[in-house]
Formats: C-alpha cells, sequence, structure tokens
C-alpha cells in the first residue's frame, strides 16, 4: 500500500468517523442499539383446514389508541382474499380472508407496535357510550336475580358515582373470586362457585358493572412479555368519569394498561372466528424490537437545526425505504470487495453476489436459496433447448426472463413461502438477476465446463450468503439512515483494499508448490 | 504467514500486485482497446510489419455474417473467433469439411446455420469482456509445427512471452491436450511449461497445477524441447509490445508449420500461471528489468538484457 492510498483511506475513515462521533455525541445516542421496552412486532398466524369452495375467517385487528400506536401492518394471506371491515356500531376493524380451502393454510397478520404505557388518556370524550353497552347481552346476564342480591350485599347505590361503584365491583370481583385456568366462562357460574376462568370473571365483571348502570365492556388484549402460551389477557373496561377505565382482575389492578399490554379488541367475540373449516387454531409470535423509539426519535428530530436540515429521517417515508436499501448497499459492496481482492474467489460479475442477495432480502436465506437453486435449474433446462433452435441473443434472454416468471409464477401457486406483497416487493428484481445469472452460467458451462461455473456459482452463493445479513439487519439498516457519513468510513476502507497489493488467500493455494521448494531465490 | 514469507521470497507476483504495480501503473487505458480488439491488433502489427495469422472474413453486424459465411465455403479449415474474447472464449475452430458441412475439432460436423448461429451469437456480444456488440471474423488455421506435434493434441501449441516495458521476462508454452479438447489454457487442463529464454527450451512442466514430465495424451517427453525459432518469437513479442504502447504485455506467438512464429493475440492482463510453468517469480525479474530500463535501447540489446535477468534470476 502506498503512501498516499494510505493517506486518503485513513483520511476518509477518520473525516467519516469524525462527522458519527460529532453527530452521535450531539445527538446524545447511545451507539449500541439498546433493548426497546415499548416497541414491539407481533404476528398472528392462523391455521385453518378445510375442503370447502367459500370459507372465510377472521380475526380481530388492533388499532391505534391513547396507550398504543399501531403501525407497519402486513397482511399474509396465503392464496386467500382478503378484507378488513369494520364492525357495526364500534371501531373494532375484522380481518377476513376468503376463499377456496384445499388443506391447511396459513394467512397471518403482523403490525409493530408503539406502546406508551404512561400516556395520558386525554380529554374525556364527549360521546357518551352507545346504549348497548348498558344492556343484557347473550353472555351477560344483566340484571339476573343473583346479581341484583349480590349489588344489594355489597351496598352499591346508584348515589354513589360511577368510580365508586366500579371500584367497589372490581375489588369483590378480584378479591373475592377465584382465578381458575378451567374454571367456567359462565358468568353466573362463577358467582355460583366464586371461581372462574379469565373469560368468566370478566363476564362477571361486565354484568355487575352494567346492572349498576355503569357501562362496560370485555376487551381482550396480548400482554407481550409473558410466557408464549400466556399472552392472552382478557378484562374489562368501565365507563367512569367520561372515560374508559381498564380493569384486570387477573391482574388485580385497574385503571393503568399494563407496560407491555396491546388491546387485540374491544366487546363480546372472539379473536378469530371462521365459517365453511374443519379447525381453526391461532397463535401469536412476539418480537421485541431493537431500536428504542427515542433513538429513532433523536434521529428524526435532532437538536441542532443543521442536523436536523440533513436528517434523513425527514424524508418521506418511501424515500426512506429506497435509502434504507441504498446505503447498506456500500456495506455489502466492503464484503465483495473483501472476498474478492482479500480472499480471491471468483464470482459471477462484480455484483453479481450484491444483487443475489438483495434478491433474497425478503426471504429467508435458506428458502431463498433453494429458490435460487430451482429458478437456475429450470432456466438451464429451457437454455439447453434454446440452445438447439438457435435464437438471437435478445431474444433468446427475453424468452428465458419469461421462463423464470412461469417458474415464480409456479412457486407462488405452490405457495412456496411468498406472499402477494413478496411478489411485488420482493421477486421482481430477483427475476432479472436470475436470468443474468443462468444466461452467465451457461455461458461460463460452455466456455470452461460445468465444474468451473458451479464453483463460480457456490462462490457467488457464498460471498451474498455472507452480504445477506447486512440487508437484513434493522440495525445497519437505521445506523446507515442516522449516520449516513458512515459510508465514508466504508470508502475508505475500499480505498486501503484497493491499495493491497499481497497475496490473496486464493494464491497462497494456488502458488503453495512454488513456495514449497523455494525456487527462484530472488538475486 | 509461513507460505506469504516463502513465496515473497520466490518472488511470486500476485494478481493484486500485477494489477496494481504493473497494469494500473504501465498499462494506460486508453490504449487497452489495441489489445482487447484482436483486429486492432492485427492492423497495429501489420503496420509495424510484425507477422500475424492471416484474416478469412469479418462481420460487424448482423448483415455481414451471410457474406462472412460465404467468404468460409471456400476453406477447409478456420477459426471463428470474438474480436474482443476473453480466455478463448467463443472460439470455434473447424478441420475440414464433410460435403456441405464443417467438421470441428473434436469430430462434430456443423451445418452453415449453426455457423451462422455462433457469428451472431459473437456479434451480439455474448463473449465480448462487457457484453458490448462485437465482431465476429475468422482466422486462417494455423499448423502445428512438426517439432511440436509430438506433444500437442487436437490443437496448435501457443507461446506465452511476459513482456514489461520493452523486456522479455518470462515464457511459457502451453500444449493443448484431449482433456483441454485442443485447447491452449492451462485452467481447462493444457499443459504449460516454462522456457528458458536463452536456449528456448522447456524447463518444467505443469498440468493441472502439478509438475509433470510426459504429455498426458502421447506419454512424450514435455521437458527439455526446443522450441523452433524461439529467438523470432521472443522478438516479434517485443515488437508487438513495444507497437501497442502497452508496458505490461503478454504476447500469444504461435509457430506455424509453414509461416514460422507469427503473433496470434496479445494479452493487457497476461495471467500468473506462468510463473508455476517456470517455477519462478515474476517480481525479481519485473523489478530488474525496471532497473534496467533504458527507453531507446535497441531491440537486440532489450532481448539481450531479458535474457541476462532470465538467467540471473534462475
Amino acid at each position: 500500500m502506498t503512501r498516499a492510498v494510505a493517506c486518503v483511506g485513513f483520511g476518509l475513515i477518520a473525516a467519516g468517523a469524525a462527522v458519527f462521533l460529532w453527530k452521535a455525541a450531539l445527538l446524545g445516542t447511545p451507539l449500541q442499539p439498546s433493548e426497546s421496552r415499548n416497541l414491539w412486532r407481533v404476528e398472528i398466524e392462523l391455521s385453518v383446514r378445510g375442503s370447502e369452495p367459500r370459507s372465510s375467517v377472521a380475526a380481530l385487528l388492533p388499532a391505534s389508541d391513547h396507550a398504543q400506536t399501531i403501525f407497519d401492518e402486513r397482511i399474509g394471506s396465503d392464496g386467500l382474499a382478503f378484507g378488513i371491515r369494520t364492525e357495526r356500531g364500534t371501531s373494532q376493524r375484522v380481518g377476513v380472508w376468503r376463499g377456496a380451502l384445499q388443506g391447511i393454510r396459513h394467512p397471518s397478520y403482523a403490525f409493530r407496535v408503539q406502546l406508551h404505557p404512561e400516556a395520558d388518556p386525554g380529554s374525556p370524550a364527549s360521546e357518551l357510550p352507545p346504549d348497548a353497552l348498558r344492556e343484557a347481552a347473550a353472555d351477560l346476564p344483566v340484571g339476573a336475580e343473583p346479581v341484583r342480591e349480590l349489588l344489594e350485599s355489597l351496598d352499591v347505590s346508584l348515589a354513589d358515582d360511577a368510580l365508586a361503584r366500579t371500584r367497589t365491583l372490581f375489588a369483590f370481583v378480584s378479591d373475592e373470586l377465584e382465578a381458575a385456568e378451567d374454571g367456567s366462562d359462565d358468568a353466573l357460574l362463577v358467582l355460583a362457585g366464586r371461581e372462574g376462568s379469565q373469560q368468566g370473571r370478566a363476564r362477571l365483571l361486565v354484568t355487575l358493572l352494567r346492572s349498576a348502570a355503569v357501562p362496560a365492556r370485555t376487551a381482550m388484549g396480548l400482554s407481550l412479555e409473558a410466557p408464549r402460551d400466556a399472552r392472552e389477557l382478557v378484562f374489562a373496561e368501565a365507563w367512569a368519569d367520561g372515560r374508559w377505565v381498564p380493569l384486570f382482575p387477573t391482574l388485580g389492578t385497574m385503571g393503568t394498561r399494563p407496560a407491555d399490554l396491546v388491546v387485540l379488541q374491544r366487546g363480546n367475540g372472539s379473536v378469530v372466528e371462521a365459517h365453511g373449516v374443519e379447525a381453526v387454531s391461532h397463535r401469536y409470535r412476539v418480537l421485541r424490537e431493537r431500536l428504542r423509539p427515542d433513538e429513532l426519535s433523536a434521529l428524526m428530530v435532532p437538536s441542532s437545526p443543521l442536523l436536523g436540515a440533513l436528517s434523513l429521517y425527514r424524508l418521506p417515508v418511501r424515500t426512506q425505504a429506497t435509502l434504507r436499501i441504498l446505503l447498506v448497499i456500500p456495506l455489502a459492496a466492503l464484503v465483495v470487495a473483501l472476498f474478492r481482492n482479500i480472499v480471491g474467489l471468483r464470482t459471477f460479475g462484480t455484483f453479481m453476489p450484491i444483487l443475489i442477495a438483495l434478491a433474497l432480502r425478503d426471504t429467508a436465506l435458506s428458502t431463498g436459496l433453494a429458490m435460487v437453486a430451482g429458478v437456475l435449474l429450470t432456466g438451464l433446462a429451457g437454455r439447453l433447448v434454446l440452445d438447439r433452435l438457435h435464437l438471437l441473443l435478445v431474444p433468446r434472454l427475453c424468452v428465458l426472463l419469461c421462463l423464470v416468471i412461469l417458474v415464480v409464477v409456479a412457486l407462488a401457486i405452490a405457495g412456496y413461502g411468498f406472499e402477494t406483497r413478496d411478489l411485488l416487493t420482493g421477486v421482481l428484481l430477483p427475476i432479472v438477476i436470475f436470468t443474468m445469472l443462468i444466461e452467465r452460467f451457461s455461458i461460463v458451462a460452455a466456455e470452461e465446463g460445468y465444474r468451473s461455473a458451479l464453483l463460480l456459482l457456490l462462490n457467488s452463493l457464498l460471498v451474498a450468503a455472507f452480504a445477506y445479513p447486512i440487508f437484513h439487519s434493522i440495525f445497519a439498516a437505521h445506523l446507515m439512515l442516522g449516520y449516513p457519513e458512515l459510508v465514508l468510513c466504508v470508502m475508505g476502507l475500499l480505498v486501503m483494499i484497493g491499495g493491497y497489493t499481497g497475496y490473496r488467500l486464493a494464491e497462497l493455494v494456488r502458488f503453495r508448490s512454488l513456495a514449497a521448494d523455494g525456487v527462484g531465490h530472488a538475486p | 504467514m509461513r507460505i506469504v514469507r516463502a513465496l515473497r521470497r520466490a518472488g511470486i507476483l500476485g494478481i493484486n500486485e500485477r494489477n496494481h504495480t504493473y497494469m494500473l501503473r504501465w498499462n494506460r487505458r486508453e490504449r487497452y482497446p489495441n489489445v482487447d480488439d484482436k483486429l486492432r491488433t492485427k492492423q497495429i502489427c501489420a503496420r509495424a510489419g510484425i507477422p500475424t495469422a492471416g484474416v478469412l472474413g469479418v462481420a460487424r453486424v448482423h448483415a455481414e455474417i451471410r457474406e462472412l459465411v460465404d467468404a468460409l465455403d471456400a476453406h477447409a479449415s478456420f477459426v471463428l473467433k470474438p474480436a474482443h474474447g476473453a480466455m478463448g472464449n467463443g472460439i470455434l475452430v473447424v478441420h475440414g469439411r464433410d460435403g456441405p458441412r464443417f467438421v470441428r475439432s473434436g469430430g462434430t460436423a456443423l451445418d452453415r446455420e449453426a455457423i451462422a448461429y455462433h457469428a451472431a451469437s459473437i456479434v451480439s456480444g455474448l463473449f465480448a469482456l462487457g457484453g458490448q456488440p462485437d465482431a465476429a471474423f475468422a482466422e486462417e488455421r494455423l499448423e502445428v509445427h512438426p517439432e511440436l506435434s509430438q506433444i500437442a493434441t487436437e490443437g496448435v501449441p501457443d507461446v506465452r512471452i511476459v513482456v514489461f516495458r520493452g523486456i522479455p521476462v518470462m515464457a511459457m508454452t502451453r500444449l493443448p491436450t484431449r482433456r483441454a479438447r485442443g485447447r491452449a489454457n492451462l485452467h481447462q487442463g493444457a499443459v504449460g511449461a516454462g522456457i528458458d529464454l536463452e536456449t528456448g527450451r522447456t524447463l518444467h512442466a505443469v498440468l493441472a497445477g502439478r509438475p509433470v514430465r510426459l504429455h498426458p495424451d502421447t506419454q512424450e517427453d514435455v521437458v527439455g524441447r526446443r522450441i523452433p525459432d524461439f529467438d523470432v518469437a521472443l522478438e516479434i513479442a517485443v515488437r508487438a509490445a513495444d507497437a501497442t504502447g502497452l508496458g505490461y504485455v503478454g504476447a500469444d506467438v504461435v509457430v506455424d508449420a509453414s509461416r514460422g512464429p507469427l503473433i496470434l493475440e496479445l494479452n493487457a492482463r497476461p495471467g500468473l500461471a506462468i510463473q508455476v510453468a517456470n517455477r519462478a517469480g515474476l517480481l525479481p525479474r519485473l523489478e530488474a528489468a525496471q532497473a534496467h530500463w533504458a527507453p531507446d535501447a535497441p531491440l537486440q540489446t532489450r532481448l539481450a538484457r531479458g535474457r541476462a535477468i532470465a538467467r540471473s534470476a534462475a
């Protein structure tokens, strides 16, 4: 490495690092992403089995309110048609998947949620709850004999304010009734037996509240920090002092939501309902997000006006999404440069490994690589046939492109792991990339033999596998978006790799026979 | 680390250093077309009076392909090549005729359509370095020199000479084998043999990276063979390198049975396998050539200097 190269390389690294450190200090955000307490990613995965031509499965979807912000919702339709409707008279959203069932399907619904457990519920709502929330319902025997007797014995008087009545009834349900996992779901049975399930105790509480002229409803949420199979939390909400007061008989608390609770559903009904299916089940996947919301907001709204003007987080979300990918490409390029110039692996073209990694960005690595293999094999078979027809280059490539598209369509029909959304974002680019890959592979195969071509393909996939985690890392994307000056550091490293004149690792193997017998001593 | 030190001591040139210290420094970008376009190389050589393999026909656009194939009908044998090909890609060798059909090396017969298709692939840029539109041309097929016929099967051997700043520093001959399907490409299974610049005799030979003494097909000794007219080969290699204005060149010379040494093509990115074939590193020779560089030295002085450098490095 010459002095000039070292100077430029170190200069770029130092410049990038200086801006980075200055910004990091000014923004006051830790460089290491810390565990977030309030930002989560939740996925509800349904499993539906059936053989009906017309079946539907519905799941209750969460909505944003003062204590939770739902964003980045994604639907996995798994071949079914998806739509969202709002239940009459409430704001509860319901996601409905419809279509012909043949065997098992796994539609899913995922979202990110930002919880604000300390948030103020805001000013009292002017709108009163609908009358339906004061009346009896199928599961809520409002005004039944045992209920009235209990209200009398508890000395609940309509002269007290609603909050006082609510407190008394909540205290009774959470203190006097045993919680039992296999207890009854029926309000009256719970009252009679003095023990009940989550559902049963919540129903009883709502029944008691309505009987005492407090509008109330049941609700269901997910305790995100709870163990896997104890996530669903059924609770009640009472209308008092012009706002909804949450009541958690299971936890023994009222007034504020637990910090890790996301509310999925309000009112009666089960989370998942299905028609025309043989069996349906659901499960939740919960993932803590890596980046803290305050880190995000510090990046979005920096204290210094200069930084504010330069912050990429102020750009429209769509532009950000593009920049998120663009800005990590230098990191992937660094990986490729390392593998090619320091390790000495031959690959298909310089950027093919980056493109492959980019193509696999939206799929799991193993599925992605299997997909590459499948598409490549079919494409090669097609190429063999096309070779016999003696077509001109460009139309031949286009025929190959069509073939690859057909394979992708076939994979989609077979339900090979990608959804409609992925088809649009994740597969358009790969189609072009795979076609180029097939063409390159077949040329090398024809000219240097299949061994050579396979070796190049394996090398390309290996480098792509190393670049893949970079494209998948939320941290890398956030870091590069927040601190784009790090590209200067990458450039510095690339300059230094460019000035490296030492042996490549592969050459140590290639020339090892010459090293072993120490031939050609320098004069 | 131990291997790195041993390779350094042996003066082995690595790809990074070749690219950085020799190619980037001594081969100016705008001169690359002089060697990347083989037709242009031929023109440059013709102007300098350096013999090259004769051209039988050229197709620069698709419309000229028919004409090219018509012209080839008159020839029993020829080699169809892309003007911008790399590493021997896209080369079609026709050995003889079977009525209207063309017989490839290896025995498969092709009709006119197949020849035209191959030419069209070339013109479309399938084998060109950057995929840009290319020219297809047919070259006369050269004959193996009788002195080398025992150690070359199915193809024509060539001599690769590395010329650095007008001084020849290292040479090897590449002997085609059946496994390489008649091609003189080491990574496809041809035998590479290092050549003593003074005597023109082969010193060592390698096949697929391993030392060998015998040709795998004929079982003839490949070490100690004299390359016919090696002095002339060395001379035209240096003159061709001079004519292209490139400082670091690999010249490929074929010793034709009737015409003697001819320039086949020149390479601005010559490979490093020549070191394995010679069991010697390029670095000490390149450094010595650099130290003794005299820009206006006459050709014979530079040839003598190259031989002296090779001798003292051995």
